[in-house]
């Protein structure tokens, strides 16, 4: 018999024990896992592996359209639950968007998916881009902290209603604190025009109801119009016109009435003429010497560059941006 | 079931197509092959199926052809029962795991066998998914692995990641056998079977999650093709203990396709291949020409398949290279990460403590073998830290997430270090 050489032996089972010393119990425990998910279906042993996320995935497969591309919309810290929801519901197509301001910037394109689906660490659901955006919002503070309540009054018109995004970061809303200083509730009757939306809220007695979005929050559309107010009980209220994308507001006035005596200011770019019919009839305004008739209710706009002489039972206003993007209105007398 | 059968039948039978060797080997030219070639049909705009159809007749038909009528150039000396059982326990624990856990990694899912259901969907390697249609992160990651995942996936109309556990299994088990039948030749058989056994034991190869056998990683296989050029390289070098064993006609041909493989398999292997031409222009000499040629042709392959389709979010490294003089600060943790990664002890045991000691036994032995695996090992970790110098991740977070993984690149050097090393002091014992 040959003599074995001793060091080898002894360097060789010392640098396997080394290895075997971490592999193996590791092993085991794979073992033992792999045991425990035998009983269990193909399917059912991804879910017990990766929990409700998985779950959520794979009933997003069986309902969404297989041949219809699907927008993954994350948060930036859930990007890499995004690509293995796209690794799964593949050979659904999908595409990524970190952020919702990401989806909304990409709506020139005429390729951008419409089917949405929101995706966390937690789970993938198919959601729709309001409802996104209502759940940002509701995440982030009003931009007006301390709304200028007005005096008290029953009917009045909000002359701009608006809910309504432009590419990121402008996200228009109507940031609205509804005051019922009386003793008894105040039933709110808002009806948003030119569409003819309309909600009632109560307002309990000495109540204050807060709103991020008003338009979004009443009538779940993102739109623009205006409203009309009125309530069983006087109420103290505040609306802003607020860009929560630049955190900026202006206080909206509550009208009573047509008005037209524009107040002539210092313009900037995207200047538009705002006309609103608040009466329930056809009626003739002129603007900048020429006739235009205005159906019941109507909100009409149009781009200017100066600001015009408006006449006729309407209410006309401008509104010009500034060039730091902040919105300015220039109401009538 | 049909995926397992693909696996390891398809592809030995495609790599005994040209030449009688080991079913390790033949397993990893025949991976090798299938993606490569499926790989240039590709380019060239042939359609995957065709392509596909003509590997399998011309594949299988010579594979059997072979196995029926030739004999092994090469006789496999009988296996060490001892280190064969040792060796054999985890493949076979990581069978039973492999059949039953689904995939559970991340760059598999993410990256890999994503692509690999992208192609077998689209039966093109530049169709929809890979110009922007689908969330595809890496869009420019080379992609022989999953063309392999994709024949796996197409056979067994099958989309799902199950049928494509056994190919990662059969990387892992191929590169023992390959690491055994090498070393058995050329230091002894005795180290070869040891040498196999360690490697399957080896944590980072057999248990870790993240480029283990259980994920699908592609480090496996491009450690298994660096380690089939490595030993073509050695061969040369430090002639077979039986010459007329050796395999001298084909060498340059095998080594040249290695670097394809390489190449082809992931965005490490193109300097890699570099690595080992600039080596192997020492060692074959004019030889070297054939080799230089498969690597440029499917380097060139890369390059155009690459410049038709929209990158993901890869770094580019060839840009930003200029950048480097820029970024030296890196230089302090680009040097660290390799001696802190081998020394971490969950990962790598006692293993690349071994291999330093090893590998200056070696040097006393046969300076000429030595060299070259040194050579390989310092030139890849320097191209790596090269990498890590240059990045524009943040270098402290790529060192953690791939150092370990880029030594797995240059185990078979290691290995055979190993090996030579307890040769050394065998013969030393003896004299």
């Amino acid at each position: 018999m040959s003599e074995r050489p001793l060091i080898p032996s002894i360097a060789c089972a010392l640098l396997f024990l080394s290895l075997a010393v971490t592999t193996l119990p590791r092993l085991v425990a794979l073992v033992k896992n792999a045991r425990t998910l035998l009983p269990l279906r193909y399917e059912a042993r991804r879910e017990k592996q990766m929990g409700p996320w998985y779950v959520s995935v794979e009933t997003l497969r069986r309902e969404l359209p297989p041949h219809e591309p699907v927008a993954l919309i994350v948060g930036p810290h859930d990007v890499d639950s995004a690509v293995f929801a796209s690794y799964y519901l593949y050979p659904i197509r999908t595409r990524l968007f970190v952020g919702r301001n990401d989806y909304r910037n990409a709506s020139p394109d005429p390729t951008l998916p419409k089917t949405i689906v929101a995706v966390t660490a937690d789970r993938a659901a198919r959601t729709t881009y309001d409802a996104l955006r209502d759940r940002d919002l509701r995440a982030g503070h009003r931009v007006v902290a301390a709304p200028a309540l007005s005096e008290p009054r029953t009917t009045f018109i909000l002359p701009m209603a608006a809910s309504l995004d432009g590419p990121a970061p402008e996200t228009f809303v109507i940031e609205a604190t509804i005051a019922n200083p009386s003793s008894a509730p105040a039933e709110v009757r808002v009806t948003f025009w030119p569409k003819g939306l309309v909600r009632t809220i109560t307002i309990a007695p000495g109540a204050t109801g807060k709103y991020y979005d008003f338009v979004h929050q009443l009538f779940g559309v993102l739109d623009r119009g205006w409203m009309l107010v009125d309530s069983s009980a006087p109420l103290r209220a505040a609306f802003y016109f607020a860009n929560r994308g630049h955190g900026d507001a202006t206080l909206l006035p509550n009208v009573t009435g047509p008005a037209t005596g524009i107040v002539a200011a210092p313009i900037y770019r995207d200047t538009k003429l705002f006309v609103i019919n608040p009466n329930a009839t056809q009626v003739t305004a002129v603007v900048g010497g020429i006739s235009f008739p205005f159906d019941p209710h109507a909100f009409v706009s149009w781009p200017v560059t100066k600001v015009p002489i408006v006449s006729g039972d309407v209410y006309a206003f401008v509104a010009t941006r500034e060039l730091n993007g902040r919105t300015d209105f220039l109401w009538p007398r | 079931m049909i995926g397992l059968l693909v696996t390891f039948v398809l592809f030995p039978l495609v790599g005994w197509s040209i030449g009688r060797r080991g079913i390790g080997e033949a397993f990893l030219f025949g991976a090798g092959l299938t993606g490569a070639l499926l790989f240039l049909a590709g380019v060239a705009h042939v359609p995957l199926v065709i392509a596909l159809a003509l590997i399998v007749v011309w594949g299988v038909g010579s594979g059997v052809w072979e196995l029926m009528h030739r004999p092994r150039t090469v006789q496999p000396t009988p296996h060490l029962a001892i280190p064969t059982i040792v060796m054999c326990i985890p493949l076979i624990a990581l069978t039973f795991v492999a059949a039953i856990t689904p995939l559970s990694d991340f760059d598999g899912r993410a990256f890999w066998v994503l692509k690999a259901k992208g192609i077998a969907h689209e039966r093109a390697i530049d169709g929809p998914f890979f110009r922007g249609a689908t969330l595809d992160p890496r869009n420019h990651y080379p992609i022989l692995i999953p063309l392999d995942g994709a024949v796996i996936l197409g056979v067994t109309h099958d989309f799902d990641d199950r049928q494509l556990r056994w190919l990662y299994l059969g990387f892992l088990a191929a590169f023992a056998l390959l690491i055994r039948e090498r070393i058995d030749r050329l230091v002894s058989p005795a180290a070869g079977s040891w040498c196999a056994a360690l490697l399957v034991w080896i944590p980072q190869f057999a248990v870790e999650p993240e480029g283990g056998a259980l994920s699908a990683y592609s480090d496996i296989a491009l450690a298994a093709f660096a380690a089939g050029a490595f030993f073509e390289l050695v061969e040369e070098v430090l002639p077979p203990r039986d010459r007329a064993t050796s395999q001298p006609r084909d060498r340059t041909i095998r080594f040249g396709l290695w670097l394809a493989f390489l190449v082809l398999t992931k965005s490490e292997g193109l300097p890699f291949a570099l690595v080992f031409l600039v080596i192997g222009a020492f060692v074959f000499r004019k030889r070297i020409v054939i080799p230089a040629i498969t690597t440029v042709i499917a380097a060139m392959a890369l390059f155009v398949w690459r410049a038709r389709i929209p990158a993901g979010d890869e770094e580019d490294i060839l840009r930003m290279l200029p950048t480097i003089f820029g970024k030296l600060h890196h230089l302090g943790d680009a040097l660290a990460a390799f001696p802190v990664h081998m020394f971490l002890f969950p990962r790598w045991g006692l293993f690349w403590i071994a291999v330093v000691i090893a590998a200056v036994l070696a040097w006393r032995l046969d300076r000429r073998a030595a060299r070259v695996a040194i050579s390989v090992i310092v030139a890849m970790l320097a191209v790596y830290a090269g990498v890590y110098v240059a990045t524009d991740w943040v270098v402290s977070d790529l060192i953690a997430v791939t150092a370990d993984r880029l030594l797995m690149h240059v185990i078979a050097p290691a290995l055979f270090l190993l090996a030579l090393a307890s040769s050394t002091v065998q013969r030393t014992k003896s004299m």
